[in-house]
Formats: structure tokens, C-alpha cells, sequence
């Protein structure tokens, strides 16, 4: 390096331009830094809301539901719009890789108890795949009062509901909509009794009567193609109630009709305090012949926990079940016949919930821990191949069991002739069924649309629409003579559910806000042409529901901003503003 | 009615069409040479027929596995269609009445079938071959570029968008129908129409043979632009479904024309 005195001239030129240089700078340090702060702020975006669904073929409520609600968050200055979608297509957006702003689904458990909100809600759950919170929703608070919930009894555990309940319906993670009366259309020249069975409740299926003793198969209709192609009881599915894998996997105990019965276990004790014992019926066995014992009931209990079996360092549980698998500590088999559940703090009525979910038999499932491989290829993603897998053709030990399925076309079951239900005097069970299936075969067809359903009934191609139908149709199941309508009221309801791990809808307040763009009694009259009852507590048909949470015209929480369905525009706003939004020069809402 | 009955009904309808119109549009003389030289002329347009029983094979085995891949890699533009057109279809629909829902059910059922069938009978009695493989060519366009377009983009028809202003009259009002109209559709696949780019590329072609056969140009066209209308009116396809369908017919005839110079 050349040191400066050698060359003062140069230097004293080098000294003067970096003189210069720096004068410079210090004149436009204060523009750049004012620059810096105007352009580094982020101009807020007006917000765009996708209202993800499933296509009216699938749910036509849904659907109406979707778009009614787009139209009122429109009048609100929200530029919403709908994306309907695949039914299996929005599971893996919504349940699995959680990409979405706001969706309708319905809720896919029909038998829903106080305890059903801890896997809905629960901040455990909140990165799980699958119906365990797939709102993300994490409140400490909420977290308290689900655990309370399982560890009290009487007053005390009514008191933790009451309050879990207001405290959602305040801070709105989901809004409950409305539940359905679900349509069916039937003929009862073949089988009787379709007025006892209810639209989502799979066993109601054994309650048929068989009216003409040619008849050996009840045929019924349904629009999920998933049906002819998925029988995996641990995958999770949007809109489908009532599911015919409860036909095929038996629990040891089935909850049906809000009683819990002895179902696989022939009886139940509490042998010590937290300690459950089941001791399973004689000479049960699976559809291929293999014997269930309580090997399999203790393989069932730690796969739901684990598909994975602890053989990686990262668990890979169920897309449902999650509530119930998560309650006992651990199940051992003191014998083939005998259970044991050790359970922490809950109450014996919240740990029995835990009996309720299916058993699998072990040599089928034992050798789908591993990582899914599509092609050869291990496509990772932290499943496994039990959660991916169609499971066709299905093996458990339920009433029916598998005989064909083609897809996009129809699924085949038949009666396990030796299902204790045919084979043992069983006192201990639900009297409708425990005679078990009146029919040879169950054969349920695809059909494209409501309406197509409804002709094959007509034309005596099938007896029974299985699920529910859209309002569509009901005049023309009116008209034809050989149609029997059936009306009844579903457990499960219709939803909107946020993504409450995105701005703006991890914001409680805008959550109530778009709550209040909400007219349920107008989405009744209008979408559901009055077949369904306004709720706003998603424990609305049980006995678990607060006086004040009860639907008496109006939601006393988030009330509708308008009447009549029409949004009130200018107060819609002032809503949003005082909530500190605000809207640009056009009219729309702005994010931040 | 099963699947079976419904297809035998379709072909004895669609076969009376095809020899009536055949006696009117290509007469007595050109199909009475017709059976002489059959076999020739077959072998003559043999390269396109194939081309397009290939696209018909691959299109019926890929349909299944195609609507996966469209779930995989396609975008789903059902809201943007609704975005650009809004409610047109519905306001189309409510212009109709219960004889218009039967007459445009049998023309998107039987006349549609008609149409696309026609030209290979008409053109086969042609002893100029280039028609016959230039319909055979743009029907593969047609089929090759929907396919594609199956895949990259998933759309719901506005029946299945907007079932409250826009009701499955196709669906409702002839039933029967929609076993044959479900194994071939899906309900994602509406983005183009192939009933109307199919149907416009037969009329396209009318006009281009107009000299030979002066009585098919307008019944063609008559029956391409109730297809086109039949399809909305239907509430299957939107009105953005029908204009790509005749980009698409567009398209398909000027590369058959180039490429066997009609």
C-alpha cells in the first residue's frame, strides 16, 4: 500500500471529492430517511375474502349459504366471492394444509356432547390436520374452560360449559348457522319403517323392516362419489354425515340416540378410580374370519393416538377422533377379552366418551405406519399411510361388511352373518336394531344430483335417498304417489369457519363483525326454505344450551346489522370503522 | 330407466336423423356410389379417423385421471367466470318456457349427437376426401385443446354455482338424460363447451361445403347456435364457456383448412 505522504497532490484531490461526497450525503440523509419511512410502510390492501364450499351437486345449501354471505359481505364494502370446490378437494385445503379465509361446511358428527368442543376448539389441536380445530383458534381461557369441562361434574361442569359456550359465541371462531331438517325421499313397497331412521345416523339402517320378501338388497342413492372410493374410518370428510364406515367398524361402546350402549365390550366397569375395564363379548371376529381380541382394541387405541406407532420422531395422528383418543392414558390387555383404560382427571361420563371411537384390526393397519409412496416415490409430508390410504375393500367387525365397491358407481356391503346382532340374544342393546339387518345387501348408488336421486326412488331403481336432499326437489317428491317425504331434524350444523391464524380473521372483533353480517332467520327462509332452525351455540340440541345462547329471533351477541336480510350499508360500516378499519376512496374495506 | 335403455333411445333417434337427413342433404345418388367405394374411401381419410379415435379412447380413459391432475396442478376459475358475466345465465333461463326446456333438452341431447355425427356420413360420400379429414382433424383439435383446458381449469357450471336463480333444467325436465350426460361430464368440466365448439366447427365447415351440399349450411348453423343457446339455457355452461367454445371451433378449422387445404 502506498502511504499518503508520497503523493500529497492526490491524496489532497481524494480527501477533497470524498469532502465533497459526504456534504452530499448529509444534505439528502433527511429525504432518504423520510423516503425510507413513507415507502417502507405498507399501503393497507383493500381485503379480499375467499369463501371456500362445496358445489351445489354436493350441498346445495352450502352452496346458498356461501353465496348469500358473499352478497352480504359485498354491501359491507368486503370484496367476497365464492370458490366451490371438490368435497375432497376442500378437506385437503381447508382440514389438511389449512389454506383459506373463511368456509361453510357442516359439522361431521352427529352425535355432539359438551366434550366435542375440546377437539373443535382446543389449542392443542390448532396445528393438526384434520376436523381437531381446524380454525387454529388458541385462547388460554377457552383452553381452561374445555378442561374444566372434563374434570367437574354437576353444577360445576354445566357452569364451564355455559361459559366455554358464551365466550365462543362471543369471540366467534366459527358462527353457528343453522340446523337442518334433512329431506329424504323413500318407497316403502320393498322396505318400511324409513320414518324411524334419521338422515345421519348410519345404523338407522338396521331398523328397516323388509316388506317384500323378494327383496334382498336395499338399494339407496347418494351424491358423495367418495362413498365408491374412500372407507378409510379415520379420514375426515366435509358435509358427509352419518358415515357408512360406522356400518363397518364397530366401537366397544355406540353412542346412538344420546344413550351409550355396550357394543364390542359386553360390559363395562370402573374397577378403581380412573381405571375403566371392558371385557369384550365371546368369539368376536372380523369380517376375513381373523378373531378381535383385546389385542386389537389396544392397537386401535394407540394408532388413533399415533398412526405412525412412535416409529418417528413426530406423531402422526387422525383427522378425527382426536378428543376421544386423546383421553386415556393408556389401554393395556390383562387377557384376550379384558380392556383396561387409565384415564387422569376426567370424569367417568367424559372418559367414557373414549369408548365410542372404532376398532381396527391390527394385522390390516399395523402395516400402514410407514410414509405414504405414490409411484414408489416417499412423498414425506409427515403422514402416513393409514391417513392417505381408501382402505378398499375395508375389514372390520361391524353389522355389514364389504363386498364390491366401483367407482363413481356404487358401493356394495352385505350383513355379517356373524355379527353378535344375528347371532346372540343381546338384551343390553337399542331395541330398533338389535335384531340386526333386514336386508342381504346394501347397495348404494352414485347419483349425479338431487334430482336424479329422486327419479331413481321414483321409478323404484332404489328406496332410499340417503343423504339429504336440496330443497329443489321437495315439490316434485310431492307430486309422485310412490314417494314418501321424510323430514327430520339433523344433530349436525351448518357453519362458517375462519381461519383465525390470518389477518384480519385472527382479529375476534372483525370476526364478530362479519358474524353480524349474518341474517340466520333470513338464511332459513331463503336457503333452506324453512327446513331448518336458526342456533347460535353449536350445543343447540342438547340439553346443554344456555337460556340466554337459545335462538329467539335474534343472536343477542353478534346481532344482524339490517332486517330482512338486506345489510344496512352505512351502519355495516360505521361498525367496521369503529372497530378501527377503515375503507378507501371506492368504498372498500381496507386490511392492515 | 337404466343407462342401457337411455343409449338405445339416443341412437334410434340420432340414426333416424342421420338417414333422413343424409336422403335430403347428400341424395340418392351419392350414397347409392357410396357403398361401392366405401371401403377406399375409409382407407383414403384413414389418418385422421384414427387421430380421432385415439383422442376419443385416451379422452375417455384420462377423464378420471385427468380430473385428479386437474385438482393437482389446475386452477380453480369458477368465481372469476362469475366475476366477469355475473348473472346473465340466470336472466337467459328466466327467459324461457316449459316447451323451450323440452326443445332445447333434445337438441343439447339428440341434436347435438346429430350434428357432430353428420358431417363424417357427409363428407365420407364425398369423392373429394379433404373434407372428411379436415372434420376428423378439427375434431381432434377441438378434443386435444379441451382436454387440456379440462385439466389447467376447474369451473362449476352456473347450475352447480347458482342453483337459486339457475336451475338443472336439462335435469329436471327430462331426467333421464342426466344418466347419459353424468358418464360423460363431470361437473368440473365446463370451461370451454365442446358442445358448442364442436357444434360451431360443423357449421364453420357447412360454410365452407355450402356449394356441395347447399341444403346443410342452415341446418347446421340453426342447430349449432341452439346447441350453444341450449347449453346455457340449460345452466350448464356460462355464456364465457360458449365464447371460448367458439374461439376454440375457430381455431380448429383454420388449422384443419391449413392442413389439408379447404
Amino acid at each position: 500500500m502506498t502511504p499518503p505522504v508520497d503523493r500529497p497532490s492526490t491524496t489532497a484531490t481524494r480527501r477533497a471529492v470524498l469532502a465533497g461526497v459526504a456534504g452530499s450525503m448529509a444534505a439528502t440523509s433527511g429525504c432518504v430517511s423520510r423516503l425510507r419511512t413513507v415507502m417502507g410502510r405498507e399501503r393497507p390492501d383493500p381485503v379480499t375474502v375467499t369463501i371456500k364450499t362445496v358445489p351445489a351437486d354436493d350441498d346445495p345449501y352450502a352452496l346458498l349459504i356461501a353465496r348469500q354471505l358473499s352478497e352480504w359481505l359485498r354491501a359491507a364494502g368486503i370484496n367476497a366471492n365464492v370458490l366451490p370446490m371438490a368435497s375432497e378437494e376442500l378437506l385437503r385445503q381447508v382440514l389438511v394444509n389449512h389454506e383459506y379465509d373463511l368456509f361453510v361446511g357442516r359439522y361431521p358428527d352427529s352425535t355432539l356432547d359438551a366434550d366435542s368442543l375440546y377437539s373443535l376448539l382446543h389449542s392443542q389441536f390448532a396445528t393438526e390436520p384434520g376436523w381437531q380445530n381446524p380454525f387454529g383458534y388458541a385462547n388460554l381461557s377457552v383452553d381452561d374452560l374445555l378442561a374444566r369441562q372434563r374434570t367437574t361434574d354437576g353444577d360445576e361442569r354445566r357452569q364451564a360449559v355455559a361459559d366455554l359456550q358464551s365466550t365462543v359465541a362471543r369471540e366467534n371462531p366459527f358462527t353457528v348457522l343453522a340446523f337442518p331438517d334433512v329431506i329424504r325421499a323413500a318407497r316403502d313397497d320393498r322396505y318400511s319403517r324409513f320414518g324411524t331412521t334419521r338422515s345421519d345416523e348410519a345404523l338407522g339402517m338396521l331398523q328397516l323392516h323388509r316388506a317384500d320378501d323378494g327383496a334382498d338388497a336395499l338399494r339407496v342413492t347418494t351424491t358423495d362419489e367418495r362413498v365408491t372410493s374412500t372407507l378409510n374410518p379415520l379420514l375426515a370428510s366435509v358435509g358427509r354425515v352419518g358415515t357408512v364406515t360406522d356400518l363397518i367398524y364397530d366401537p366397544l361402546v355406540r353412542r346412538y340416540r344420546g344413550e351409550r350402549y355396550p357394543w364390542l365390550a359386553e360390559s363395562t366397569t370402573w374397577v378403581e378410580d380412573g381405571v375403566l375395564e371392558a371385557t369384550l363379548r365371546p368369539d368376536l371376529s372380523f369380517h376375513d374370519g381373523e378373531a378381535l381380541t383385546a389385542d386389537d382394541v389396544v392397537f386401535s387405541y394407540r394408532f388413533l393416538r399415533d398412526t405412525a406407532s412412535g416409529e418417528r420422531n413426530r406423531a402422526a395422528p387422525t383427522m378425527r377422533f382426536r378428543g376421544r383418543s386423546t383421553l386415556a392414558e393408556s389401554v393395556t390387555a390383562p387377557d384376550r377379552r379384558t380392556v383396561r383404560l387409565t384415564f387422569g382427571e376426567e370424569t367417568d361420563s367424559v372418559a367414557e366418551r373414549a369408548l365410542t371411537v372404532p376398532i381396527l384390526p391390527r394385522h390390516v393397519w399395523t402395516e400402514r405406519t410407514g410414509e405414504p409412496r405414490v409411484g414408489g416415490l416417499d412423498l414425506g409430508g409427515g403422514t402416513t399411510e393409514a391417513l392417505v390410504t381408501a382402505n378398499v375393500p375395508p375389514v372390520g367387525s361391524g353389522p355389514l361388511a364389504f363386498v364390491s365397491a366401483t367407482r363413481n358407481d356404487r358401493l356394495v356391503l352385505k350383513r355379517f352373518a356373524d355379527h353378535f346382532l344375528e347371532t346372540a340374544d343381546t338384551p343390553a342393546l337399542p331395541d330398533a336394531v338389535a335384531d340386526g339387518a333386514a336386508f342381504e345387501e346394501l347397495v348404494m348408488k352414485h347419483v349425479g344430483s338431487d334430482s336424479s336421486a329422486v327419479d331413481l326412488v321414483d321409478s323404484g331403481d332404489a328406496d332410499l335417498t340417503l343423504a339429504g336432499l336440496g330443497p329443489g326437489v321437495l315439490r316434485r317428491i310431492g307430486q309422485a304417489d310412490e314417494l314418501d317425504l321424510l323430514v327430520d331434524r339433523s344433530q349436525s350444523f351448518y357453519f362458517l369457519g375462519f381461519n383465525t391464524r390470518r389477518a384480519p380473521y385472527a382479529n375476534p372483533r372483525f370476526r364478530q363483525l362479519i358474524a353480524q353480517l349474518v341474517d340466520r332467520r333470513h338464511l332459513v327462509q331463503s336457503v333452506f326454505s324453512t327446513f331448518a332452525a336458526p342456533a347460535i351455540s353449536p350445543l343447540a340440541r342438547t340439553d346443554w344450551v344456555t337460556d340466554d345462547l337459545t335462538w329467539r329471533g335474534r343472536d343477542p351477541i353478534t346481532p344482524f346489522i339490517g332486517a330482512a336480510g338486506e345489510v344496512d350499508d352505512a351502519q355495516a360500516r360505521a361498525a367496521f370503522r369503529e372497530a378501527g378499519y377503515q375503507y378507501d376512496e371506492q368504498g372498500r374495506l381496507l386490511g392492515v | 330407466m337404466g343407462l342401457l335403455a337411455v343409449v338405445v333411445e339416443v341412437v334410434t333417434a340420432v340414426s333416424l336423423l342421420l338417414v333422413t337427413t343424409a336422403a335430403a342433404v347428400v341424395g340418392p345418388e351419392r350414397l347409392r356410389r357410396l357403398r361401392w367405394t366405401l371401403r377406399g374411401r375409409v382407407r383414403g381419410a384413414l389418418g385422421p379417423i384414427v387421430a380421432l379415435a385415439v383422442v376419443l379412447a385416451i379422452n375417455a380413459v384420462v377423464r378420471d385421471v385427468g380430473l385428479e391432475l386437474s385438482w393437482l396442478v389446475g386452477v380453480n376459475v369458477t368465481a372469476a367466470i362469475y366475476a366477469v358475466e355475473g348473472e346473465f345465465v340466470a336472466w337467459f333461463q328466466s327467459l324461457g318456457t316449459p316447451a323451450v326446456t323440452t326443445v332445447l333438452g333434445y337438441v343439447y341431447v339428440y341434436g347435438y349427437a346429430f350434428l357432430v355425427t353428420f358431417p363424417l356420413v357427409a363428407y365420407l360420400a364425398l369423392e373429394d376426401q379433404r373434407y372428411l379429414r379436415a372434420t376428423a382433424t378439427a375434431y381432434v383439435v377441438n378434443y386435444g385443446v379441451g382436454l387440456v383446458c379440462y385439466v389447467l381449469f376447474i369451473a362449476y357450471g352456473p347450475r352447480n354455482y347458482m342453483p337459486d336463480m339457475v336451475q338443472s333444467l336439462l335435469y329436471d325436465a327430462l331426467p333421464r338424460f342426466q344418466l347419459l350426460t353424468s358418464e360423460i361430464n363431470t361437473n368440473t368440466n365446463v370451461f370451454p363447451s365442446l358442445h358448442t365448439s364442436l357444434s360451431a366447427t360443423v357449421a364453420l365447415l357447412a360454410v365452407r361445403t355450402r356449394d356441395i351440399y347447399p341444403r346443410w349450411l342452415p341446418v347446421a348453423s340453426v342447430l349449432a347456435v341452439l346447441v350453444a343457446l341450449a347449453t346455457m339455457y340449460l345452466g350448464i355452461h356460462w355464456a364465457t364457456d360458449v365464447v371460448a367454445g367458439l374461439v376454440l371451433a375457430t381455431g380448429a378449422v383454420a388449422v384443419a383448412s391449413r392442413v389439408h387445404s379447404i
